[in-house]
């Protein structure tokens, strides 16, 4: 039952090139059976099959799940990112990927992001614009510094940072006036 | 890290995952389970196996799927590495089996060693550890025979309260052995996160600022001089100017900061927790910390999912959740577990509302009123050997990115330039996966110029104190860290170890404005004496490094490494049992330390926590946590994608059957695991031989139950994880390392009960 092994990852939702190949062959079931019969799909050319995203760009990047650094080509048309492929050129994954880092396109464009600022206020959640949180939490950090001095504040990083963030991060706390700051390294 | 730090200068992985797959005849995995934690880790492990006929020794509490794929597993009891490791030395030094050549030359302090090792006999050793004595005899054979031998490790080794012991026990084995500094040997330990190499040599960490350079005076002189600032204006942000020097709270007990239960140091109580992209879920005392959170005064989130700091908290008000881009939303570079930095491009723009990280550190230094200071040296540069303002306006990040390249000197950042990283990251075709080295235009250079790459020419330095290997092309000695001598004793390499192509003979100190000119032969000129800063970490001018190339010399020197660290509670690590531990008999024999004072502003309990009772009694079982494939950190990430998170449905425990039947629990049914500090969790028991009947094992990426309450309803809408559930580290229990602090997650005790 949580046998996790990558070979037991559910197979990818249909994407819509296989899609297109289904509705060719008219050998789909449920919605497509029923879009070939109202003759709403027609069958993919060939140049479709080979290139449904015409125009789009493939972008080398790296996976943000763990330490080794696979490589990653990320397909984007349309400022949308469209598709994920392995990187076999890539020196350390040489084209591996494991079950998170195959599914980074997923997670990205996961529903349950973080869509905007958010404030708890008498234990309701409630949407907030950028502007309003930004001034609400300086204004509280500030009051909370001037009453208790700089190391009333603890920040936390990330070890998800790329260098430049962390790099900046530890300034920001140092600018603040503060040693209290830390990340998942310790753990 | 700070055991290996002290033993050969970095905290860091000393070789990479291609040259196992090339080189090593044995791979030594303790603590570490690649194949669910990092399987394209593990997938070199098994080309080393196929290839090479490398012999995988998997030394773990569970059997892990690791384990699954090893010539020898060793089933080992949480908490009893240093034993172990001290077991395998016993044998190898009585059979003189140890490197005698490279321990002469480039070892300082084996003989406290040997002495500690001959009390670790087969059979103590079997009795500690659990391990059979013939196993351990077998295991040391096979190391000391097969060259050259890797030792691999992840948080099994750190997440003890001796944590630091272990990760220096570790080296000294590999010191031992003569494999240091080889092709296939070294020590290759794992990283977790993706950058979490780059963000602690960044140094988000309450004890240095980035590059190691520690808290003191002088480290922060060099900073303010590098960011563009003024000394007294930095001072001056502080409550106090010693404020400066004295560490912050800790990740593993910042809490303590807004309770204060224990006794704690500060300048103020923690009143405000700001949180940028940190599962504090997945940290031990969840209790403690749902306490902490809502007592606070204001609690800040940044994240791009929801932080379940947000949902664990009863509070009703003064929360703040920010949206915050992920890394394929924005550009930079990432540092492998290598040490190889990597670009990373820009996928598509910030999603929804959301804004990089970056980003909101620049709004809120504009709120706090020190932009103008934080981002002046991004239009820097250093110019005629001073570093010199020179444009209007910055560039991210590829300013940031020549910012930290010329700062972090220690480290040897210098050669991290954005052009380089992006034409290796658009080459990544002509770099051989073995060696690193590259082809064609990339010649001369390694993959990512793993660190140190001292300056804009150097290679990078594949296998970290490589003698046998020139400088300018990746090699060098291990570095002088630890003074000149100690005892009399000369901290520098033998006359016998010249790193190749070196002007120097032998060992070398660490290169300063005051011994340049003698050591490497020359003369400086007036003008050079007067841009030379005080030593090669805080030289902006770069002249030390300079002429160190022309010398073919590493610029940190030439040393030995040491297996005493004088300044530690043990100079020498020693077993000591876990603060709770299965064996009363053996708590007696191995006691651990006295409680310990202010360390990262908090007192620690130590002795007194591990004698206040006889835990083993009323918690009979050994608590493990383990890692799951589909799942890593606090789990915020997966489990909000529905295929990963679909692997494991809810929370779990592995329970051998002969100790759930005796609990009366079935495959599948529910129980209650009590810890000594009053805490307890409901989790499904699953039956499963990767556990002894003594212990069972838990994943820790799990959040949103607390305490068998369902906490769905402070999710805000849309953010709720496809799954939920309780949390291990509600139960992990109290233990902290006496160095870093770091949790006890992988030894403790639990009590079950059927629910």
């Amino acid at each position: 039952m949580y046998d996790a092994t990558p070979e037991k990852m559910p197979k990818a939702r249909l994407g819509r090139r296989a899609f297109l190949k289904l509705a060719a062959v008219g050998a789909g079931v449920g919605a497509t059976a029923s879009l070939v019969a109202s003759n709403k799909v027609r069958a993919a050319t060939s140049e479709e099959v080979k290139d449904p995203y015409p125009g789009s760009k493939k972008v080398k990047t790296i996976c943000s799940i763990c330490s080794a650094g696979c490589g990653m080509v990320a397909e984007v048309h349309n400022g949308v990112w469209v598709r994920q492929d392995v990187a076999q050129d890539h020196p350390i994954s040489e084209g591996s990927h494991c079950c998170k880092g195959a599914d980074q396109i997923d997670l990205v464009k996961s529903k349950m992001r973080l869509k905007y600022p958010l404030k708890k206020e008498n234990g309701e959640w409630k949407r907030i614009s950028w502007q309003q949180a930004i001034d609400e939490i300086s204004q509280k950090m500030l009051k909370l510094r001037e009453e208790s001095g700089p190391d009333m504040a603890m920040f936390l990083g990330s070890a998800k940072f790329n260098l430049q963030q962390s790099f900046y991060f530890r300034k920001f706390a140092a600018m603040w006036g503060t040693n209290n700051i830390d990340h998942v390294a310790r753990i | 890290m700070a055991g290996v730090a002290n033993t050969w200068g970095y905290g860091a992985m000393t070789n990479h995952f291609g040259d196992v797959v090339g080189n090593s005849k044995a791979i030594f995995v303790i603590g570490a389970n690649s194949a669910a934690a990092n399987p394209i880790g593990m997938k070199h492990f098994l080309q080393a196996k196929d290839r090479n006929n490398a012999k995988l020794i998997v030394i773990d509490p569970v059997f892990t799927r690791t384990a699954a794929k090893a010539d020898h597993y060793l089933r080992i009891r949480t908490g009893t590495d240093v034993a172990f490791i001290y077991g395998l030395l016993h044998i190898i030094f009585k059979n003189g089996w140890e490197d005698k050549e490279f321990i002469n030359d480039r070892v300082y302090g084996m003989d406290e060693i040997r002495k500690e090792a001959e009390h670790w006999t087969p059979e103590e050793t079997e009795n500690v550890t659990g391990i059979p004595a013939a196993q351990i005899i077998q295991v040391a054979t096979l190391m000391a025979k097969t060259k050259p031998a890797t030792v691999v490790w992840a948080l099994g080794i750190t997440q003890h309260s001796t944590g630091t012991s272990n990760t220096r026990i570790l080296p000294i084995l590999q010191l031992v052995l003569g494999n240091m500094g080889k092709k296939g040997g070294g020590c290759n330990i794992i990283r977790g996160h993706d950058n979490v190499q780059g963000s602690t040599d960044m140094c988000n960490l309450a004890d240095s600022l980035p590059g190691y350079y520690g808290l003191a005076e002088g480290s922060w002189k060099y900073f303010a001089k590098a960011w563009g600032v003024d000394y007294e204006w930095l001072q001056k942000r502080f409550f106090a100017p010693e404020w400066m020097n004295k560490k912050g709270f800790s990740l593993s007990k910042w809490w303590q900061g807004v309770l204060q239960e224990e006794k704690t140091y500060s300048s103020s109580p923690v009143r405000a927790l700001w949180v940028q992209g940190n599962g504090i879920t997945s940290l031990a005392q969840q209790a403690k910390i749902k306490e902490a959170l809502d007592k606070l005064d204001l609690l800040v989130i940044a994240e791009p999912f929801l932080n379940e700091a947000a949902v664990i908290t009863e509070r009703k008000d003064n929360v703040y959740i920010l949206p915050v881009a992920t890394q394929f939303e924005t550009e930079g570079s990432v540092t492998a577990t290598n040490r190889s930095a990597q670009w990373r491009s820009k996928v598509v723009d910030p999603l929804y509302e959301s804004k990089t990280d970056h980003d909101v550190m620049f709004e809120f230094a504009k709120k706090f009123g020190f932009y103008e200071e934080y981002t002046r040296a991004m239009k820097m540069e250093v110019k005629d050997g001073v570093l010199t303002e020179t444009k209007k306006d910055f560039n991210w990040p590829d300013d940031a990115s020549r910012e930290l390249a010329r700062t972090l000197k220690t480290i040897g950042l210098g050669g991290w330039t954005p052009e380089r990283l992006r034409a290796h990251q658009e080459n990544w075709h002509m770099f051989d996966p073995i060696t690193l080295e590259g082809y064609g235009p990339m010649k001369g250079q390694y993959y990512g110029l793993p660190w140190p790459s001292w300056d804009e020419n150097h290679p990078g330095s594949p296998i970290l104190y490589d003698a046998e290997t020139a400088v300018n092309e990746g090699g060098m000695g291990f570095r002088n860290r630890f003074g000149l001598e100690h005892e009399g004793v000369s901290q520098l390499a033998a006359d016998a170890v010249t790193v190749k192509g070196s002007k120097i003979k032998g060992g070398y100190p660490e290169i300063t404005k005051d011994n340049i000119e003698k050591i490497l032969g020359i003369t400086l000129t007036a003008k050079e004496k007067e841009l030379i800063g005080a030593n090669w970490k805080v030289d902006i001018s770069g002249i030390i490094q300079e002429k160190c190339r022309a010398a073919g010399v590493a610029p940190y020197g030439n040393a030995r490494a040491r297996t005493i660290v004088w300044e530690f509670p043990d100079p020498v690590p020693k077993h000591r049992e876990p603060i709770h531990s299965p064996r009363p008999d053996l708590v007696e024999k191995y006691p651990t330390y006295a409680d310990q004072t202010d360390n990262f502003r908090v007192d620690v309990k130590f002795i007194s926590e591990q004698t206040a009772q006889e835990w083993a009694k009323d918690f009979p079982t050994m608590l493990v946590t383990m890692r799951v494939v589909n799942l890593s950190g606090a789990g915020m990430l997966e489990r909000t994608s529905k295929y990963l998170s679909h692997l494991t449905p809810e929370m779990f425990a592995n329970i051998h059957p002969d100790l759930a039947l005796k609990y009366g629990l079935r495959d599948g049914d529910m129980m209650w695991l009590h810890a000594p500090q009053g805490t307890k969790i409901k989790v499904k028991a699953v039956h499963d031989f990767s556990v002894t009947p003594d212990r069972i094992a838990l994943p820790y990426n799990f959040a949103g139950v607390m305490q068998g309450v369902d906490l769905s309803a402070n999710y805000p809408d849309g953010t709720k994880p496809y799954t939920i559930g309780e949390s291990s580290n509600t139960i992990i229990n109290y233990g902290y390392d006496i160095i870093t602090q770091i949790p006890e997650f992988n030894a403790g005790l639990c009590r079950i009960e059927k629910a």
